[in-house]
C-alpha cells in the first residue's frame, strides 16, 4: 500500500508535552513523541498507563488538556477531519458490525472514505488478502472466529490507506496464525512508509516488528528508542533464584537484591556467574526451587525502568513465537504456565541439582 | 455541504439499509400488532363515533388512524436502538475518527428510518382499508401532507431521546411512556371528543393530536390539502423543535450504555 511521502521535515505523528487529565487524575503528563514515516513505534506500559489515551487524542476522539499534536502537521484539534484522512485507528475494543459480512463491514468504511463501485470492490479485496480475509469476504462477522473478527476490526482502519496507523493491542486475544498475519501485515505496511504506532502488552511482538520503543509509566513517557539504545542503556543481566521459604542472604562480588521473594544478583555474564552463585549458596541450596539466567531484553529494560515485570498480558496464550525473537524459554519443569520474559533461560532446580 | 458530506451520507443511509434488511422482524410485528389490535378494538370505536352521530361509521375511522398513530410512535425505540447499538458494537468511536462530522453521522440515522415510518403509515392504512373497511372521503395527497411530517416528528423525537438519555434502558422507558401519553392525549385510543376533561387543554401540546385533528379532518370530513396545512404546519413546528433540542443536547463524544 503506497503512501505518498510527508512534507519534508515533518514527521508522521508529532506530539509535544501533551496533557489528559479525566477529572482529578492525570492519564498523560506532558507527553512529547515523534514518529517518522516507515517507523513502528511500539508503545508499551501496563494497563493505565495511558496508551489508549494516548491514541484516542491522535485520533480527535478526545481533546488534549495542554500540549500539541499533529498528524503530518495537521492538529486533530483545530483540523479534526483532514487528520483522520491521514490517520487509521482499531482500536482496543473490536469494532465491527457482527450481523453483516466481512464484505459489507469493510465496503461501508471505503464508502465512507469516499469510495464508489468498483473502486470499493478493489480497495476491499486489497486490505482482504494480507489478512487472510478474501475467503471469508461473505460470511457474516458474527460468525467468525475471534482472531478472524480482530482482523476484520483492522481490515476497517485501512481503507482509506492512511498514512498514519494506530494499532491499540491489536493481537489480544487472538490466535497464532492471526498474530503471525498481523505481525507480517505491519511490518509490510511500514515498508511501504505507512507509520504504525502499535500498542501491545507482548514483547516479543516489539521484537519480532523491530519496531523502535516508547515506554509509558503512569502517563509519562520514562524511555523513547530503539530496541538495542534501550537494552544498551537500561537492560539488565542477572541470575535470579527462588526458594522454598526465605531466600537466604548470600555474599557475592555482585549486587544482591530481594525482589519479591526472588533473589537477584546482578551480574554482567550471568552465565558464567551461575556456578559461582551456586557455590555461594551452601546448605540453602537444597531450598532452591528455581534458577533463571536473565539476559538484556526489552523485558529487564522495562524492569528496571518501571520496576515492574510486564509479562503479565491481557492473556495467558502469549505471543507467537517468532523466529526473530532473540531468546527462547527453556522451560526445563515444562509447567506450562503461560510466557516466560522474554530474554531469560529457566532451570527448575530440582532436577538439575 | 460540500467535499462529499452527502456521499459519507449516502453511506450511512446504505449502512442502516443493510442491518434493516438483516433483522425487518421487529418493523414486520410493529406494522402487524396495530392491525391486530384493530381487530379487537373496531367495535368499541365504531360505538364511540356513532355516539358522535358519525353516520355509517365502522369505527375503522377512528382506529385505523388512532392504531397507525399510536403504533408509529413505538417506532421511537427503533431510532433509539439504531444509535445505542453502535456503541454497544463499538462502532461509534471507529466512525467518529473517520471522515464524517457528528452532523452527518446522525443525519445519515434518519434517512432510513424516516422512510420506514413512512411505509409503516401507508401500509396500516392500505391494511385498514382492505381489512376493515376504512374509506378515505377527502384527498389522499392530504393524508400525505400530514403523515410525513409526523413520521418525521416520531424519527426526532427518538433523536431527541438519544441525546438526552445515557443508557438504552432510560430510552426504552421513555420512548414507551411517550408513545401512551401521546395516543392517550393525542386521541389516538379514543375519539378526541371522549377525552377526559383534565387531558382536553393538554392535548394540542403532543403532535399526536394534530395528527389525529389532520386524519380525522380528511377521512370523517372528506378534507383536502388546505383542511391540514395547519395541522401539517404544527406538526412541522413539533419536528423542528425537537431537532433543536437533539443539537443542544447531542454531544458526539458522550458514551452510551448498551444492553451489554
Amino acid at each position: 500500500m503506497p503512501t505518498d511521502p510527508a512534507p519534508c521535515g515533518v514527521p508522521a505523528l508529532a506530539l509535544r508535552g501533551v496533557t489528559k487529565r479525566y477529572g482529578r487524575t492525570t492519564a498523560l503528563e506532558d507527553v512529547s513523541l515523534g514518529i517518522a514515516d516507515g517507523e513502528i513505534v511500539g508503545l508499551l506500559g501496563h494497563n493505565g498507563a495511558g496508551k489508549t489515551t494516548l491514541m484516542s487524542l491522535v485520533a480527535g476522539l478526545l481533546r488534549p488538556d495542554a500540549g500539541e499534536i499533529e498528524v503530518r502537521g495537521v492538529s486533530p484539534v483545530r483540523d479534526p477531519r483532514r487528520a483522520r484522512r491521514e490517520l487509521g485507528l482499531a482500536p482496543q475494543e473490536l469494532g465491527v458490525y457482527p450481523p453483516l459480512t466481512v464484505r459489507q463491514n469493510l465496503a461501508f468504511f471505503a464508502e465512507l472514505a469516499g469510495l464508489r463501485g468498483r473502486d470499493v470492490r478493489l480497495r476491499t479485496g486489497e486490505v482482504a488478502e494480507p489478512l487472510g480475509l478474501t475467503a471469508l469476504l461473505d460470511r457474516r462477522v458474527a460468525r467468525l472466529s475471534g482472531g478472524e473478527q480482530r482482523r476484520v476490526h483492522t481490515a476497517m482502519a485501512l481503507l482509506h490507506r492512511p498514512r498514519l496507523l494506530l494499532l491499540d493491542e491489536p493481537t489480544a486475544g487472538v490466535d497464532v496464525e492471526t498474530r503471525a498475519r498481523l505481525l507480517a501485515f505491519v511490518r509490510e505496511l511500514a515498508a511501504a512508509g505507512t507509520a504504525v504506532c502499535y500498542s501491545t502488552h507482548y514483547l516479543a511482538e516489539v521484537e519480532a516488528l523491530d519496531a523502535s520503543v516508547a515506554i509509558l509509566d503512569h502517563g509519562r513517557v520514562i524511555a523513547r528508542g530503539t530496541l538495542r539504545e534501550l537494552v544498551r542503556s537500561h537492560g539488565d543481566s542477572a541470575v535470579e533464584l527462588d526458594f522454598s521459604g526465605a531466600p537466604p542472604a548470600l555474599r557475592l562480588p555482585w549486587p544482591v537484591a530481594h525482589e519479591a521473594g526472588v533473589l537477584r544478583v546482578r551480574v554482567e555474564r550471568p552465565h558464567s556467574a551461575v556456578p559461582h552463585v551456586l557455590a555461594a549458596l551452601g546448605e540453602s541450596a537444597r531450598r532452591l526451587v528455581n534458577l533463571r539466567v536473565v539476559q538484556p531484553g526489552l523485558e529487564t529494560v522495562f524492569l528496571r525502568l518501571t520496576g515492574r515485570r510486564y509479562t503479565d498480558g491481557p492473556d495467558t496464550a502469549g505471543p507467537a513465537r517468532d523466529g526473530r525473537a532473540p531468546e527462547a524459554d527453556v522451560g526445563a519443569g515444562g509447567s506450562g504456565d503461560g510466557p516466560v520474559p522474554t530474554g531469560e533461560r529457566s532451570i527448575e532446580a530440582g532436577r538439575h541439582g | 455541504m460540500g467535499d462529499g458530506a452527502l456521499g459519507r451520507i449516502a453511506a450511512l443511509v446504505r449502512q442502516d439499509g443493510r442491518l434493516l434488511v438483516r433483522d425487518p422482524s421487529p418493523l414486520i410485528v410493529r406494522t402487524v400488532m396495530p392491525l391486530l389490535l384493530m381487530s379487537f378494538m373496531q367495535p368499541l370505536f365504531r360505538a364511540a363515533l356513532r355516539a358522535d352521530d358519525v353516520r355509517g361509521a365502522t369505527g375503522a375511522e377512528q382506529g385505523v388512524p388512532g392504531m397507525a398513530v399510536m403504533f408509529l410512535f413505538f417506532l421511537v425505540n427503533i431510532v433509539g436502538f439504531a444509535m445505542f447499538r453502535e456503541h454497544g458494537w463499538h462502532t461509534w468511536d471507529r466512525l467518529r475518527a473517520g471522515p464524517a462530522r457528528p452532523f452527518e453521522l446522525v443525519a445519515g440515522r434518519l434517512v432510513v428510518p424516516l422512510v420506514v415510518a413512512v411505509v409503516q403509515l401507508a401500509v396500516v392504512f392500505a391494511a385498514g382499508g382492505l381489512l376493515f373497511g376504512l374509506r378515505v372521503t377527502g384527498s389522499y395527497a392530504a393524508l400525505v401532507l400530514v403523515g410525513v411530517p409526523l413520521a418525521l416528528c416520531v424519527v426526532m423525537v427518538g433523536m431527541a431521546l438519544v441525546a438526552l438519555c445515557r443508557t438504552i434502558a432510560q430510552l426504552s422507558v421513555f420512548a414507551n411512556l411517550l408513545a401512551l401519553l401521546f395516543a392517550g392525549l393525542g386521541g389516538a385510543l379514543t375519539p378526541r371528543s371522549a377525552l377526559p376533561d383534565w387531558a382536553r387543554p393538554l392535548a394540542p401540546g403532543v403532535p399526536s393530536y394534530w395528527a389525529m385533528r389532520g386524519f380525522s379532518a380528511v377521512i370523517l370530513d372528506g378534507g383536502g390539502v388546505g383542511a391540514v396545512l395547519l395541522p401539517a404546519g404544527v406538526l412541522c413546528a413539533f419536528a423542528a423543535g425537537l431537532t433543536a433540542v437533539t443539537l443542544f443536547f447531542f454531544r458526539a463524544e458522550h458514551r452510551k450504555l448498551s444492553w451489554s
